[in-house]
């Protein structure tokens, strides 16, 4: 982590990611597409699958950006469920990376 | 209210109807039905509980699901005969069910230690070997919930020859474009593991299912490795919420048996696609597996339903012929497989070995395509058609029903009661403005009134229920009762369709299973006692509901010993409820067991004399505008009669007035009105009137005096005599005023708005607004009847 430019993102993580978090989520990211993005995640206490599907596909869309996205001040409960899950990667940098 | 509250409001909902089949089909077990179709409803009921409650998280609850659904799946496959002893045990394990169901409900405690010896009755009936198969044996752990499910740690023999042939990771068979499935090998091992594809449909979500509480309540069954295939993820603006997008593949160490596994699966599998494998072994798709286990047509309804992969399966095995890998043996130990075996040929699940890759690429590409036809097995489909059949066979000749919150009809049915008294009100309006009868407005005053009443009946009619649910719940009580005491005990029930009020029914069970204990405990004798007395050795209860005059009337009938009359008398003497020398008929000694504080029991016994005297039955009957009475003949039994109104909202009453006050009697009691004569009326000792209506004397009392509006009595010549009549048969002629006339009243309750006056059963608003009282007339007669032994009461002491 370096200088948070101007131009970084960040959004905070509703504590509740389920079924209902999973659209609002989608279209708040949306919305930040095109910029490197902070989430912030110490809030959460319960992820759900959908809500899973809309972060990671964030991944996807910000690595196609060559943007970086990443996780921060994970909660316990988001890393347990997180691993729960299989333990998918959400973070990314791009090679080289400057944020 | 909360989304998820208003779901879980809905799952006990859900769970009292499924707790009522449940018990409908034990009850029909119990009778020796011991048909495929009713065991089966029974199973899914209870596994419809437990599935809704691993939705919930209800610990306790899924733990004895569990149990009991595995005894009953035990009796689905054949391999437990269903008689006298199993029908008994499963009931009574039903009733620590509805218990579970009712302590999450309520988020209460359940007492353990019926439900650790409930689950050891249970597991007694499974052979032993068996059950530890099944992985029962843990929960017979007294106090450790969490080792319930808990899994022990299985060593893996790394070393250990390969009974399985294959050396397919079907982690990554499966998995297509899967992240590395790190550290999921197929090591075979003493206790194979199983790999376990999840691949949730949106239609999971979107019934309210979580993956995560799936995968979660996999990871108890045992030590799991998860590994998720992102592959179908799209980016974010192609992303739809709803979607599913994600594949599970979860390799589950342990002994556990497919059909436990399967289970954690049983509430979602409609809606995800699932393969339940062998890890090492070969491989079988899930259409091929139905047909082959028992334990996995465990939802053979609902897998008929689960379309995709059904139908990829099939594909599978139709484009492909068996691979090399057909050749591979079983992975030796593999208890599932081996405690089930299979009619279908092995091969059937072999020869999918290598295809589960085909089929799962025909899943994804049908993954969007959720219309796909399900075809399945052929012979799996043929049972589960006849399942779904016999299961929606009686949902489609059923009356189309809907869910209704009861608040909402109790709303519907407090808005009809102002409609009636607002259309009294305009009705008395009209009437007082002198308006001719035949003019028009009053003419269609009347209509009104007639389409008043018929809203009522209708609505009323909503909350009507016949009193099944309560009786039903009674043969298990009896016969654990008869049981306890070491009686022979024949229940007989009658009018189990009678309809009354939810609200009514609500309140029945507890006397109606305190009146049974009592007929059991106190009224029927023993074997041999009864064999002595030339009667046979088996009692009969007879438990029966029926309609009269406007009220339902419950009997308890048992053809025992009847009521000893001189002893209730001694023990009232005894306890100073009567004066020694007091002079009662039969019928007023046989109602002394209904005083407080009295108990015939000599040793207060665990079955009705539980410190819950007959009284408290009476009152609690009482609080509900009804009445208790008992006939009784010695030495050929007793019986219990209680009636309650039909319904605790309107009532036909008579408006009559009293010491200015306006009162109402119900309409069902009134026999007659008469005006009587003065020399009709006579005083017995001085101050109780009885009258004289054609030659029968009966007492007279007046209203005003009986319910304190005045001290004096009013010259029965100036007022108007109503002949009623109670519901033990006592008739009493009530001394009113003046008669206003008959009406229908809209009843409000007293006691919760107020406290019971002895007397006054409800109240009521009246067309000019005014409160007016609901006479309750048997306690009227009552009271009149009885006093004459307490008058005396009180000389004495």
């Amino acid at each position: 982590m370096t200088d948070t430019d101007a131009n970084t993102a960040e959004v905070s993580l509703c504590p509740v990611l389920d079924l209902q978090a999973a659209e609002p989520l989608r279209a708040e990211l949306m919305a930040l597409r095109g910029r490197p993005l902070q989430v912030d995640a110490s809030q959460v206490s319960r992820l759900g699958g959908l809500c899973l599907q809309v972060l990671l596909s964030a991944r996807i869309s910000w690595a196609e950006d060559g943007l970086p996205l990443r996780i921060e001040q994970a909660s316990d409960g988001f890393l347990e469920q997180l691993a729960a899950f299989g333990g998918p990667e959400i973070n990314f940098e791009p090679e080289g990376a400057h944020l | 209210m909360d989304p998820f509250e208003s779901i879980k409001a809905t799952f006990f909902q859900e769970c009292d109807e499924l707790l009522t089949d449940m018990e409908s089909g034990l009850l029909a077990m119990e009778q020796g039905d011991d048909d495929s179709e009713t065991i089966n409803a029974v199973f899914r009921a209870v596994h419809s509980v437990k599935g809704g409650a691993g939705a919930f998280g209800l610990e306790e609850l899924i733990r004895f699901a569990h149990v009991f659904e595995t005894v009953l799946d035990e009796m689905r496959s054949g391999r437990l005969p269903l008689t006298d002893e199993v029908a008994k045990v499963l009931l009574r394990a039903s009733d620590v069910l509805a218990d579970h169901v009712a302590a999450a409900r309520s988020g209460g405690g359940v007492d353990e230690g019926r439900t650790v010896g409930m689950i050891a009755d249970l597991q007694a009936l499974i052979d032993q070997d068996r059950a530890a198969e099944l992985g029962l044996n843990d929960h017979g752990g007294a106090d450790a919930p969490d080792e319930d499910f808990g899994f022990v740690p299985v060593l893996l023999s790394l070393d250990e020859p390969a009974a399985e042939a294959p050396e397919v990771d079907i982690a990554a068979l499966m998995a297509a474009s899967a992240e590395p499935s790190a550290g999921v090998d197929p090591a075979p091992d003493a206790a194979p593991s199983w790999m376990v594809t999840f691949r949730p449909r949106a239609e999971m979500y979107a019934k309210a299912n979580e993956s995560a509480l799936v995968l979660r309540e996999l990871a108890r069954l045992g030590e799991v490795e998860v590994s998720l295939d992102t592959g179908a993820v799209p980016p974010l603006d192609q992303l739809s919420a709803e979607m599913a997008y994600l594949t599970w593949t979860i390799r589950l160490a342990g002994d556990k048996s497919e059909a436990e596994i399967r289970e954690v699966f049983e509430f979602v599998e409609d809606d995800c696609d699932l393969t339940v494998v062998r890890d090492g072994e070969t491989a079988a798709a899930e259409g091929a597996e139905t047909s082959t286990d028992d334990d996995a047509s465990a939802s053979a309804v609902e897998a008929a339903a689960a379309a995709p992969l059904d139908l990829d399966a099939l594909l599978a095995r139709v484009s492909a012929p068996a691979p090399a890998l057909e050749s591979a043996p079983p992975a030796a130990p593999a208890p599932a497989a081996a405690a089930a075996p299979a009619p279908a040929p092995a091969p059937a699940s072999l020869d999918v070995a290598g295809l589960i890759a085909l089929a799962e690429k025909a899943s994804q590409d049908h993954a969007q395509a959720q219309t796909a036809p399900p075809k399945a097995d052929p012979k799996a489909d043929q049972k589960e058609k006849a399942e779904a059949r016999a299961g929606s066979g009686a949902a489609t000749a059923a009356t189309p029903t809907i869910r209704v919150d009861l608040d909402r009809v109790d709303r519907l049915i407090n808005a009809v009661g102002e409609l009636v008294i607002q259309q009294a009100m305009l009705s008395q309006r009209v009437f007082e403005s002198g308006l001719a009868r035949s003019s028009d407005v009053a003419l269609g005053l009347e209509d009104l009134e007639l389409l008043t009443r018929e809203i009522q009946d209708s609505v009323m009619a909503i909350r009507a229920q016949p009193v099944k649910s309560v009786f039903q719940r009674m043969p298990r009580l009896v016969r654990e009762v008869a049981d306890m005491v070491g009686k022979k005990v024949r229940l007989v029930m009658d009018g189990e369709n009678t309809e009354v009020d939810k609200t009514v029914i609500e309140r029945l069970a507890d006397p109606i299973t305190h009146m049974l204990r009592n007929a059991i405990d106190h009224g029927l004798e023993t074997p041999e006692e009864r064999e002595a007395g030339g009667k046979g050795v088996e009692g009969t209860v007879r438990l029966a509901a029926l309609h009269r005059g406007g009220r339902i009337v419950i009997e308890v009938q048992d053809d025992g010993r009847g009521i000893n009359r001189p002893r209730v008398r001694g023990i009232a003497v005894t306890k100073g409820l009567i004066a020694e020398d007091a002079v009662l008929s039969d019928d007023e000694i046989d109602n002394l067991i209904f005083l407080p504080g009295f108990s015939t029991a000599d040793v207060v016994s665990d079955i009705s004399g539980r410190g819950v005297g007959m009284d408290v039955v009476k009152r609690s009957i009482q609080a509900l505008g009804g009445r208790i009475s008992i006939t009784s003949e010695p030495g050929k039994g007793s019986k219990f009669s209680m009636s309650l109104p039909l319904t605790l909202a309107v009532l036909d009453g008579m408006v009559v007035s009293a010491a200015d006050q306006t009162l109402v009697a119900p309409l069902s009691n009134i026999v007659e009105s008469l005006t009587p004569r003065a020399e009709d009326v006579h005083l017995i000792g001085g101050r109780d009137a009885v009258i004289c209506i054609r030659d029968t004397f009966v007492p007279l009392i007046d209203v005003g005096v009986a319910l304190g509006f005045r001290d004096t009595p009013l010259p029965p010549a100036s007022g108007v005599a109503v002949l009623v009549e109670s519901e033990g048969g006592g008739k009493a002629a009530l001394l009113v005023e003046a008669i206003q006339g008959q009406r229908q009243v809209v009843i409000k309750s007293l006691e919760a708005n107020y406290q019971h006056i002895h007397g006054v059963a409800a109240a009521t608003i009246l067309g000019d607004g005014r409160v007016a009282l609901i006479l309750d007339v048997d306690a009227l007669v009552t009271t009149s009847r009885r006093k004459a032994p307490r008058i005396e009461k009180r000389m004495a002491v």
